[in-house]
């Protein structure tokens, strides 16, 4: 099984409640995502690989994480811009 | 979040970013840690857990107030919230009695803590626990995902309490309980300690009067509310003595009025009443 496969599996196994892999380019450690909210909203976040950041839709706000780090506080947060909304 | 509340936050951050980058023990009545250390300063620890399995001497700081974990109940297989984890110290005791199967989260709003506790696990070597940069007010953790939550010496120096335990609450599973160690007061303090920085990010102006502490967690809706421990402090003459004035003083010692460690426990009802 290839590493990809294996983050994918346990993905969907031991599916992280409040956040959504955007595709499987995003190998990022399930363990680290699990029971991850918005901290304004309380919703779901997306994880974009590209960007390296967890993606708030409903508070239309992006938290950075860095060296493995989620950045969950309003100052680290980025306002989304109109079309990445 | 007032411009008060705003200014005290950033205050506490500045000074715990000092303590994390200097990667000293923390003493004086200027950030959170009591009685006479070694170094004859002033500090508000009085237990420690050195000795205690899972012990990482790299993440003490010298910033607790008590022994959360000690009385937490932990099960192998919780998953912990550590509220204000700092550079991880609680996170990795309770992890050693989770055990493989369980898990550690720990939130804390100053970056150089969360590196500092980021960097602990790595040589740790844990898979199980992770720490995030967040604010205890508005908790980025899932409603009603957490066994058991613990703080150590750190809601003092939250502005918004009632917020603080209100996210608690939200966080727990239902049945699911908090073990927090904190500083509260014999009564209200007053107005003039708010004033001097120090006596806040030290963990003394920001101390609610216990009975308002108490009434304030049975309001969040918890039940079976315990104090398992609980320990006077008292700030020696020649500390305060650079903060207060005599009159100050004098008027604080003629009403008794002092600081007190303790550890509280309170657990989320099971079945939730809708009234």
């Amino acid at each position: 099984m290839s590493n990809r496969e294996r983050v994918t599996a346990v993905s969907e196994k031991n599916s992280p409640q409040g956040v959504t892999q955007q595709s499987d380019e995003s190998i990022v450690d399930p363990k680290l995502l699990e029971l991850l909210v918005c901290p304004l909203t309380k919703t779901r976040l997306i994880y974009n690989a590209q960007t390296k950041e967890l993606i708030s839709k409903a508070a239309g706000v992006a938290f950075p994480i860095r060296k493995g780090i989620p950045l969950m506080t309003p100052d680290a947060a980025r306002q989304l811009d109109g079309d990445e909304k | 979040m007032s411009k008060a509340e705003q200014s005290l936050r950033e205050s506490v951050r500045k000074k715990y970013a000092e303590i994390a980058t200097a990667g000293d023990s923390c003493c004086g009545p200027t950030c959170c840690s009591t009685n006479q250390s070694e170094t004859g300063e002033f500090s508000i620890i009085g237990d420690a857990y050195d000795g205690v399995d899972g012990y990482v001497a790299n993440a003490d700081l010298g910033l607790g107030c008590g022994l959360p974990v000690e009385y937490a109940g932990l099960e192998p297989g919780d998953t912990v919230l550590d509220l204000g984890a700092g550079a991880g110290l609680d996170s990795f005791v309770a992890r050693r009695e989770v055990g493989e199967t369980g898990q550690i989260i720990g939130v804390d709003m100053t970056p150089e803590m969360i590196h500092k506790a980021r960097e602990n696990t790595d040589t740790l070597g844990y898979t199980n626990v992770e720490f995030r940069l967040g604010e205890i007010e508005s908790l980025p953790v899932e409603s009603d995902s957490i066994d058991v939550a613990i703080s150590n010496c750190v809601l003092n120096l939250v502005p918004n309490k009632k917020t603080a335990f209100d996210e608690i609450y939200r966080t727990l599973k239902p049945g699911g309980h908090f073990c927090i160690s904190d500083i509260v007061a014999s009564q209200a303090l007053p107005d003039w300690t708010m004033k001097v920085a120090e006596l806040y990010v030290g963990c003394v102006a920001g101390a609610m009067p216990k009975d308002k502490y108490l009434e304030l967690i049975s309001h969040a809706g918890f039940e079976n509310v315990e104090i398992k421990a609980e320990r006077r402090i008292d700030i020696p003459d020649d500390v305060i003595a650079e903060l207060a004035t005599e009159k100050q003083i004098s008027a604080a010692r003629a009403s008794d009025l002092h600081v007190v460690s303790v550890t509280i426990t309170g657990r989320k009802p099971r079945v939730i009443s809708v009234s």
